[in-house]
């Protein structure tokens, strides 16, 4: 069964954004809502180093432990969604997320309604009919249904950005970090793959 | 199909949630509901419905494929 | 269960301060500084006014959807190529009802394998394009009104005709574009001749054409050697004066790939830039210093031998000269002026001689300089001297700017040359006169005089002067130009801003032909009533046509969707205004016509193509017929990614997008050069050897490669010149000609001979070069420094060194203009006194060029917000501001630029650096009363080219933009 995961490889992020505007894009997500960020560290200085960041799709995600309306909830493949229809734009999840994933726009159209939480869907949309208008509206496309992947991920400029399978993509990784010849150093790794993946290993 | 549930009333009562969505004919829910948490609207697997028609293999076949094209490994050498 | 919640929660708690530490605690980068910043101004102000774009409206909106919305049926993919940079990166645009509706990755592409940065990510937005240009306008009383097609065609027509029968057709400039594709450009280049003038050219004045004339004077073609994706062969790679990550991000796909097998990556720039902060090693460098270090790691190589011997032997001229000059430069003198310490500069000499191939990248850092033809010459022989030039894995990567800054370099409209580097001498326009099917007289009559006709024109780096100069000092009768059409290009990438808009004031007409309004139209009408006409040219997306990428592949784009509002591609509207002009006919004698929707006279790009293969031979963009081009396009998983090589399938053995020189006629079925001057490979192999190009010797020294060099297979393993009638019947291979290519080929050379017998002959039959075998020129005597040397920059920031390092002596008849030099060095010789930073500019990822188009883009708007300048913590400390204030940036010109500080350690010392993709701001103010109403782009700043200075290089008149001086103050 696939465990789907994002993973942000540092050594190859360059910060160009394509990733944020490959989801404006595919999602037509409004001005002012990011449900993708790129991160830099040590900014301008040796050991500058770029991460992509949005939901991780946490195997244990607080931000379902927290929803007051329990509208958050994880797919079979671990995609964390939520149904807008029931959400109530209390705040909690932004709150309880360890990477500020959940956003809270205050526009006036489809995504921002009365500030319902937006956030990073793994390009699977909602719970509306896969593909169907109403999905796209709410949440945006819905590629998984496609037998696609995230759009953030397949435009990666450096493919530094996967996003897939958790096991067929830290193949990947692996196989890249062994050619470095240096450790996992995956931002984000230990909290998305939580502690067995970490024993496995 | 996509009625809405207001279901706070049945969160924690899944086995008869399910039972009952099954009952109207609705899709089974996606998710753990099993931990009796989500309140909100069924939701449908990927490979259901549109283009892959419930066929999950075809699903993940092509998922498969998709992720290879993110290692140009796989391309380059 | 709430108290089980707020367990959690405190869990989670807990955990959001320490990311939040991680996100954002140990330091505020660039973005996160702008966005904060900028928060007001951006989200605020605009999210009420930005339409949210959703598919379901826009389907609703076009009329053909009305009846057939939800319909599946009738959604399309077509294939179309990027526009933004010149990486070529493919997209799959998914077309419903008219309406672009999404984007899809390519993965297929050898170039890009589906990968994107922000540019190309958000190209969707072009189909939207609401910030466009959406009719003709007119400036009337200082405001831009709509007009119709009829009435600016008319007009416009009127105007020019007006002043050309007035000041003759050089009082006109053209300025065209490197974003339009090969056939446009090419088209252009056409028009722009039979409206009687050279006074035309192209962002690649401004680029590289510092690079171009450079590279070809000392080899043979003035291009990329190799390609992106074979960086991934190289040991080691050099990159000085290109930051890759933000100007050509894709590329770092191939150059990360190749770092983490192993190859060394190191990086040479005054800024430390997010490629160095991918590099093995980074160098801090001076600014305007390359050849200092250049020498300074020549010195080290030649000291232990690590030149390779047999290769100079054989296959480089006058290198002697080059060692004279570099035993000069002794580690304490390169140190003195580049800041750079003797172990440095070895270690970065020793890492590119033991890892060999080991390539080098370099873009505008090195090129836009006063002493940029020899920056980039310094570059070549360092590789010459390595052996690294014509071999997998090394060359000379230079990465082009545009998306097809390469094409129109190659069959533009530049001043200085007809199609394919023809020149201008009559015998290069009979031989285009043959092929565009006209009398040569005719064309020779819509020109002022022969003299004219066969004389550069004015560049475009120096438009202004051809505005602003005393009309005597000008090179042409007739004096001043009066009208500029600005046709696909940005007034603000021009430097000395401040002088242009004086210029502007001064024209009779002003005409923009543009998708966007561009900045032209706002700074214009900040100065002008009227005799300003804007019209609506539809992008890349909305018609077909081919672009060469930096590497020298063609690729064909498909049109994505019919031109929105009332935009016209732009080679309808140069066809109709050659109708205006009297010249339809002859513009278009072998081009077939079809006709739009709204029943305009389109002139078919295909056939255009067509007519460039029939013409192009020095260059070789003749074999790359359309339908070649579009099979590549529908097979592109056949090529393999480092060879670009397909393997199997329609295209066996043809390489991706025929990457010029693709010689002889499209059935000669070369298949094109991945890998310039490669003696490894037979000639019909994408083989080859440094161009004959510069006579076959020199002070009774032989130019020509020695016994032993030549392509493989090659019947003659020696050098030799380059192939006429008369050498094929000296070699007795005349026969081997038909009749037909006989009659053709008499009296001509490779390169004129329109049957293309002769290459076919001596490339096919004799495993040849039509070109010649020569050896490739350390010593390029034709030029002002035929060996490279150190000039400091007019404004230098080290008067100590202006002595012993002077510029050039003024000249008085360059490019039609008077260009000063050392006077005006010596003036402003102390000016550092009171300017005391280094002023340099450069590149963002979220932007290109101008920046007007992507400025409009709202998905990549939002991502960086405002115009700022990098400052170092002591510099800022110095002048008594922090970061995030506003600060005034002021330069000798005395024109002052209103940025944010960003405060970072990126910069060192004593440099400031500027973005310069803004404009929409003029010195404090913002212009947006200037623009038509609702085409102003979204995001407007202060442009860096305000302030900019006088500079331009010694060969081509590229403008210096990298080094000049400035002071810092809190606004
Ligand atoms: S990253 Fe944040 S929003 Fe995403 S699953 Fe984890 S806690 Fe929830
Ligand atoms: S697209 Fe890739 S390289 Fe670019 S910022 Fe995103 S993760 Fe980094
Ligand atoms: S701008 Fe260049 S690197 Fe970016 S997507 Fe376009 S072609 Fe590729």
């Amino acid at each position: 069964m696939a465990r789907m995961k994002f993973l942000c490889d540092a050594e190859r992020c360059i910060e160009c954004n394509s990733c944020v505007t490959a989801c404006k894009n595919e999602h037509e997500v409004p001005w002012g809502v990011n449900r993708r960020r790129v991160v830099t560290i040590n900014d301008g200085v040796p050991g500058e180093r770029s991460m992509s960041v949005a939901c991780m799709h946490c195997s244990d995600a607080p931000c379902i432990a927290v929803c007051p309306t329990n509208v958050i909830y994880q797919t079979e493949e671990g995609v964390v969604l939520h149904d807008k229809d029931g959400c109530i734009g209390c705040g909690y999840c932004f709150y309880a997320c360890p990477f500020g994933a959940p956003q809270f726009p205050n526009g006036p159209a489809a995504f921002g309604a009365r500030g319902k939480m937006d956030k990073c869907t793994f390009c699977a949309g909602g719970p509306e009919e896969n593909g169907s208008q109403a999905e796209l509206e709410k949440y945006g496309r819905n590629r998984l249904a496609e037998g696609k992947l995230p759009l953030c991920a397949e435009m990666c400029s450096t493919k530094a950005l996967l996003g897939g399978d958790a096991t067929e993509i830290s193949d990947i990784f692996r196989d890249r970090v062994l050619r470095r010849g240096k450790g996992v150093e995956a931002w984000g790794w230990m909290t998305a793959y939580g502690k067995d993946k970490e024993e496995a290993k | 199909m996509k009625a809405r549930i207001h279901s706070l009333a049945l969160a924690g009562v899944v086995t008869l949630a399910a039972a009952m969505l099954a009952g109207c004919g609705e899709r089974p829910q996606v998710g753990k509901l099993e931990q009796g948490k989500y309140a909100g609207k069924a939701d449908t697997r990927p490979w259901e419905g549109g283009t892959f028609k419930g066929d999950k293999g075809a699903w993940e076949q092509a998922e498969r494929n998709r992720v290879r094209a993110q290692n140009e490994y796989k391309r380059v050498e | 269960m709430l108290t089980r919640k707020s367990t959690q929660a405190t869990g989670a708690a807990r955990q959001l301060r320490s990311s939040a530490a991680r996100h954002f605690g140990q330091t505020m980068d660039r973005r996160t500084f702008l966005k904060r910043s900028g928060l007001g101004v951006g989200a605020g102000a605009l999210a009420a006014q930005l339409p949210y774009n959703l598919i379901g409206s826009a389907d609703a909106a076009s009329p053909e959807a009305a009846g057939a919305a939800g319909a599946a049926g009738d959604t399309s993919v077509r294939r179309t190529v990027c526009s933004h940079c010149s990486v070529g990166c493919a997209i799959d645009a998914v077309v419903k009802n008219g309406v672009w509706i999404r984007q899809e990755p390519v993965f297929d592409s050898p170039i890009n394998l589906g990968a994107h940065c922000a540019k190309g990510a958000s190209i969707r937005e072009h189909g939207h394009g609401e910030h466009r240009l959406k009719y003709p306008m007119k400036l009337v009383d200082g405001k831009y009104q709509k007009i119709t097609w009829e009435q600016a065609l008319q007009e416009v027509g009127d105007r020019l005709l007006k002043i050309r029968e007035e000041s003759g057709p050089d009082a006109v400039y053209w300025i065209g574009s490197s974003k339009h594709s090969n056939e446009q450009s090419y088209l252009l280049r056409k028009f722009v001749s039979f409206f009687g003038t050279n006074n035309m050219d192209h962002q690649a004045r401004i680029c590289h054409s510092t690079t171009v004339a450079g590279v070809a004077n000392t080899w043979g073609y003035g291009a990329m050697t190799n390609s992106y994706n074979d960086m991934q062969n190289a040991k080691a790679m050099l990159f000085i004066g290109s930051n890759a990550a933000e100007a050509h991000p894709v590329s770092l796909l191939h150059i990360l790939h190749a770092k983490e097998n192993g190859s060394k990556m190191i990086v040479v720039d005054p800024r430390f830039t997010r490629t160095a902060a991918k590099a093995d090693y980074y160098v801090r460098i001076r600014s305007g210093t390359d050849i200092p270090f250049i020498w300074g790691m020549l010195y080290h190589i030649f000291k232990n031998g690590w030149e390779d011997k047999e290769y100079i032997r054989q296959r480089v001229y006058g290198l002697d000269k080059v060692r004279e000059e570099v035993a000069k430069w002794t580690p304490d003198k390169v140190q003195e002026v580049t800041g750079i310490a003797e172990e440095q500069v070895l270690k970065v000499a020793e890492t590119l001689a033991k890892n060999r191939p080991s390539t080098v990248v370099w873009c505008m850092g090195q090129t836009q300089h006063t002493v940029g033809n020899a920056n980039v010459r310094a570059m070549c022989i360092l590789q010459l001297v390595l052996g690294n030039v014509g071999v997998s894995g090394g060359g000379t990567n230079i990465f082009r700017g545009h998306d097809n800054v390469q094409g129109a370099t190659d069959v533009g409209p530049n001043p200085d040359s007809l199609p394919g580097y023809y020149g201008l001498a009559a015998g290069s326009w009979k031989h285009w006169c043959r092929v565009w099917g006209v009398d040569y007289e005719w064309v020779k009559a819509r020109y002022k005089s022969e003299d004219l006709m066969t004389k550069s024109g004015i560049t475009v780096s120096r438009w202004i002067d051809g505005v602003l100069e005393n009309p005597e000092l000008i090179d042409q009768p007739g004096g001043n130009l009066r009208a500029v059409v600005y046709w696909g290009h940005a007034p603000n990438s021009q430097t000395r801003g401040a002088e242009m808009v004086e210029a502007m004031k001064k024209l009779d007409t002003l005409v923009v032909i543009d998708p966007y309004p561009s900045a032209t139209a706002g700074m214009a009408a900040m100065v002008r009533k009227d005799g300003v006409y804007l019209l609506p040219a539809c992008t890349q997306f909305e018609t077909s046509g081919s672009v060469t990428a930096s590497n020298r592949s063609l690729q064909w784009r498909e049109k994505v969707i019919e031109p929105l509002f009332e935009s016209k591609p732009d080679h309808t509207i140069m066809y109709a205004f050659a109708k205006k002009f009297g010249f339809a006919d002859e513009l278009v004698k072998n081009i077939k016509l079809v006709k739009d929707k709204q029943g305009w006279d389109e002139p078919e790009t295909e056939d255009i193509l067509r007519e460039i293969n029939r013409g192009t031979f020095t260059i070789g963009y003749s074999g790359q017929s359309p339908e070649r081009l579009k099979l590549h396009m529908q097979n592109m998983a056949t090529f393999d990614v480092k060879t670009l090589r397909a393997n199997g399938g329609p295209c066996d053995g043809e390489y991706f997008g025929l990457p010029w020189p693709c010689y002889g006629t499209p059935e000669l079925k070369h298949p094109g050069t991945p890998n310039l001057y490669d003696t490894s490979k037979h000639v019909m192999e994408g083989g080859g050897n440094f161009r004959a190009n510069f006579g076959v010797e020199r002070d009774g020294v032989s130019l020509l490669a020695e016994e032993g060099s030549a392509s493989k297979g090659a019947e003659l393993q020696m050098g030799y010149p380059e192939f006429d009638d008369v050498l094929l019947k000296k070699l007795g291979w005349w026969d081997e000609l038909t009749d037909a290519e006989k009659a053709a080929a008499e009296g001509r050379n490779w390169k004129t001979d329109l049957s293309g017998g002769i290459i076919r002959v001596t490339m096919k039959n004799h495993g040849m070069h039509p070109f010649g075998n020569a050896k490739a020129r350390a010593l390029v005597w034709n030029f002002p420094d035929p060996v490279p040397l150190h000039r400091e920059p007019i404004y230098s920031p080290r008067p100590d060194l202006i002595e012993k390092y002077p510029t050039h002596d003024d000249k008085m008849k360059f490019w039609r203009l008077p260009t000063l030099y050392k006077s005006l060095q010596d003036k402003v010789k102390d000016i550092s006194k009171e300017y005391p930073l280094i002023m340099t500019s450069g590149r963002l990822v979220e932007y290109e060029g101008g920046g007007e188009e992507t400025r409009s883009n709202p998905w990549l708007a939002e991502l960086q917000q405002e115009m700022f300048a990098e400052v170092n913590p002591k510099d800022a400390n110095d002048a008594g501001f922090r970061n995030g204030d506003y600060i005034w940036v002021e330069s000798p010109t005395k024109a002052k630029l209103k940025v944010r500080a960003q405060v970072t350690q990126r910069v060192a010392p004593g440099t400031v650096f500027l973005p310069f993709h803004f404009s929409g701001w003029w010195q404090g103010k913002d212009m947006l009363e200037f623009y038509p109403e609702g085409a102003a782009p979204i995001v407007r700043g202060e442009a860096v080219n305000t302030a900019t200075t006088y500079g331009y290089d010694s060969v081509t008149m590229m403008q210096e933009t990298k080094t000049t001086l400035c002071r810092v103050s809190k606004a």
